[in-house]
């Protein structure tokens, strides 16, 4: 059952005037407050200031004018569609529609065959993209883990080598540097076959977490995003502060001081080259008051994710949040709670592009095989939802009813038959419906277990041709690939 | 005999008006300031330290009732003997060079100081050579490392070995902390401690201090 692209927006936080309020608000941070940065962004800075902005070199404060903002954040497109190489999975995100998928950066995973709880590896990656290959409900691989076995110069490259290889679905990952970057553009026009070919379908694109949540800019990730920018890779703009320890503890708090963050990186890419394609990046978070560690699976943090969604429609550019970042630390009834809640608000909420929502457990810092596919029949029941009930002749089928009469049944009805694969969610297999008996047969596994068995058989069938042999040998030929 | 429940309360209360004015009160009455800083502020820091660690307390009250703590020292300061205040270790803490995350490690320098020890929060993205500087200058006890990426963990193997190289390794104890480090990385580089959070970095230092 195909279910992505589904129109989101059925739950909706924010009324039209809370929208007008927070927005508001939002500009008149970046008008009063406004931003600070360190050395290395002179240019940026220049920039701006040319453009309009107010800068004070001895506060290293950058303040925005509303004007100036409103006909800057006006370039960006309001449809950004991210390119799968397959065709089978193009993300069209625009208004509601919802996709979801992986995130991360994970550095522990739980094995799949020892269970141990150790560092994730680049061999990892690659076998998490050819499981989410085969996840239906998982839309776009976002790299969920790094390669800590490999050396740190290496990563960005091999990266998107590893994801590339496993899946022809859409492949995000941040860079480390500028030189990642263009490395990581030559690895793909490659595959592409070509630098125009990938600039206009792109498979491929970039996350920089350009803000220094509250209000400051990173200056590595602010360069990378520019230069992403000039080069038209679409470029997801992560913000992400915690509620209560890096943005205020009020929901209504956090995502005015999102929705400034938000604006001030729109509006630097959009006068870095005017009609780029990006993404609103806020992702709205909670620190845990008992530790400050990030708390993922907070309810709030689906309420304020479908919240900023709407926040994003509000000024007309598609958004890349987050939804199911668990606190548990396996996959239990825990993190199936906090990832269910999460992933259906989000869902219902309209968000364009989810990460984070399969796969994660621990705060952000761990995956597990069996979670991928446990999240899998999460997000599938929750595209479901969006579907809605369809209300007419056909589905109302009162000559279906007739025809049977009093005291039939329907399972024959060649209308049964008709609306069986659309009108039934039957899931991935992970969850369990047939009667006990059989269940105990089969060893009475629990849904954990059988995450595993399916992750299992999807990683022994044969390894999918995603990179022709031709491309592989061009790419081993320019750089040093670990896999 | 002088009440000093009544100023534990209030500072586990994180009433600053009270406490204050508690704390004067003793002053006047002539209570000992050494009685007013052990049997009533660290005694209440005491409890509010395990209640933060039972999860009885948010980080948010804790980090409070640390000023308010702060404060009162401040005005029983000219009354304590040297060495009955403060000197307790000098902390250099930072985030190393490369690493921009600084929650965790403020969180620890915060508790450090509420804990009564001279903490030096150098900031984050530091050169091995400045937390070697840092540590001359500042004649430091203690020097604490934060990272957060897999990627940075290395820049705290060559921060331990710029200490050695630079003569001062036996000046200091070294720990460090971070989502990704463990206790046995903390033993692979040579560093004298590893704590998990906040809470558990606070002992360790005292564990560490003559
Ligand atoms: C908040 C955050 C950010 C914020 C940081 C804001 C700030 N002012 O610090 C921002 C958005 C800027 C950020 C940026 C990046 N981040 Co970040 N970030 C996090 C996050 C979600 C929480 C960290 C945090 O603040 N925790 C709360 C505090 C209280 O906990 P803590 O730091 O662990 O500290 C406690 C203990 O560890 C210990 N401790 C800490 N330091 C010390 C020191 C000593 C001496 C001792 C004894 C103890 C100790 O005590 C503390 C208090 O209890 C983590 C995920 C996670 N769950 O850890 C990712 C995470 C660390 N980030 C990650 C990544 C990848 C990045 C980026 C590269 C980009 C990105 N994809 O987001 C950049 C890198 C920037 C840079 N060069 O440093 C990855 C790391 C992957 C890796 N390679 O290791 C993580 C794991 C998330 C993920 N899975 O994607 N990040």
């Amino acid at each position: 059952m195909d279910l992505k692209g589904l129109a989101g927006g059925q739950y909706k936080p924010l009324s039209e005037k809370d929208i007008q309020t927070i927005h508001e608000a939002a500009l008149g941070i970046l008008e009063k407050t406004g931003f600070t940065y360190e050395s290395g962004l002179e240019a940026t800075a220049g920039m701006l200031e040319a453009a309009g902005a107010r800068i004070d070199r001895t506060a290293a404060r950058i303040r925005f004018p509303r004007k100036f903002v409103l006909d800057h954040i006006r370039k960006a497109p309001r449809t950004v569609v991210l390119y799968s190489r397959t065709g089978r999975d193009d993300l069209d995100l625009t208004e509601n529609r919802v996709y979801l998928g992986t995130g991360g950066a994970a550095i522990r995973v739980i094995d799949l065959e020892t269970g141990e709880y150790r560092p994730t590896t680049l061999k990892d990656l690659y076998l998490l993209a050819r499981l989410v290959d085969k996840l239906d409900h998982i839309h776009f691989f976002l790299r969920p883990c790094i390669p800590t076995d490999i050396p740190e110069d290496a990563y960005d490259v091999n990266m998107f080598y590893a994801c590339m290889k496993g899946t022809g679905k859409h492949v995000m990952s941040g860079v480390n540097n500028i030189d990642g970057f263009h490395k990581v553009l030559d690895l793909a026009s490659i595959v592409a076959g070509g630098r125009e070919k990938l600039i206009e379908r792109p498979f491929i694109s970039i996350i920089t977490s350009f803000a220094i949540s509250p209000l400051k800019l990173c200056t590595a990730s602010t360069l990378i995003m520019q230069e992403a920018i000039r080069h038209r890779i679409p470029v997801a703009l992560s913000c992400a502060p915690m509620a209560g320890s890096t943005s205020p503890i009020t929901m209504a708090a956090t995502l005015a001081q999102i929705h400034a963050e938000q604006l001030a990186g729109i509006t630097i890419c959009q006068m870095t080259n005017p009609g780029a394609p990006l993404l609103y990046g806020g992702i709205p978070g909670r620190a845990n008051l008992n530790t400050m560690g990030y708390l993922g699976g907070a309810v709030e943090c689906g309420m304020m994710n479908a919240a900023i969604h709407q926040m994003a429609h509000h000024i007309g550019v598609p958004n890349y949040n987050s939804s199911a970042l668990t606190d548990s630390k396996i996959p239990d009834q825990q993190a199936a709670w906090e990832k269910g809640m999460t992933t259906l608000l989000t869902a219902m909420g309209g968000c364009n592009y989810v990460h984070h929502a399969a796969g994660m457990l621990d705060s952000m810092v761990g995956v597990a095989y069996e979670q991928y596919v446990i999240d899998d029949e999460i997000i599938g029941m929750s595209c479901k939802v969006l579907k809605g009930i369809d209300v007419d002749p056909e589905h109302l089928a009162l000559e279906v009813i007739d025809s049977v009469g009093p005291g039939g049944n329907f399972m024959t009805h060649a209308h049964t038959l008709r609306h069986m694969r659309t009108e039934y969610f039957n899931g991935n297999g992970v969850s369990d419906r047939r009667s006990r008996n059989k269940w105990e047969q089969d060893g009475g596994l629990d849904a954990r277990e059988r995450g595993r068995q399916i992750a299992r058989k999807i990683l022994s069938a044969p390894e999918l041709p995603f990179l022709s042999e031709a491309a592989d040998k061009a790419i081993r030929r320019k750089f040093t690939i670990h896999l | 005999m002088f009440n000093f429940t009544a100023i534990t309360e209030a500072l586990i209360a994180c009433d600053q008006d009270k406490v204050l004015e508690l704390v004067e009160a003793g002053l006047r009455q002539a209570v000992p300031a050494k009685d007013l800083l052990d049997l009533g502020l660290i005694a209440g820091m005491d409890v509010i330290g395990e209640r933060m660690e039972k999860e009885e307390m948010f980080i948010p009250e804790v980090l409070m009732a640390a000023m308010v703590m702060s404060a009162a020292v401040d005005l029983l300061k000219p009354r304590l003997a040297e060495g009955e205040v403060g000197a307790k270790g000098k902390v250099v803490i930072g985030t190393v060079k490369g690493d921009l995350h600084d929650i965790g490690k403020n969180l620890v320098a915060m508790m450090l100081k509420s804990a009564g020890l001279e903490v030096h929060n150098i900031g984050v993205d530091i050169a091995p050579e400045r937390f070697v500087e840092e540590i001359k200058v500042k004649k430091a006890d203690i020097l604490a490392l934060s990272a957060l990426l897999t990627t940075t963990m290395p820049m705290m193997r060559e921060t331990v070995a710029a200490v050695v190289e630079a003569g001062v390794r036996n000046q200091v104890k070294i720990l460090v902390g971070g989502a990704p480090v463990t206790q046995a990385f903390a033993d692979e580089i040579g560093a004298d401690g590893y704590a998990a959070d906040a809470g558990s970095a606070t002992k360790l230092v005292k564990s560490l201090l003559p």
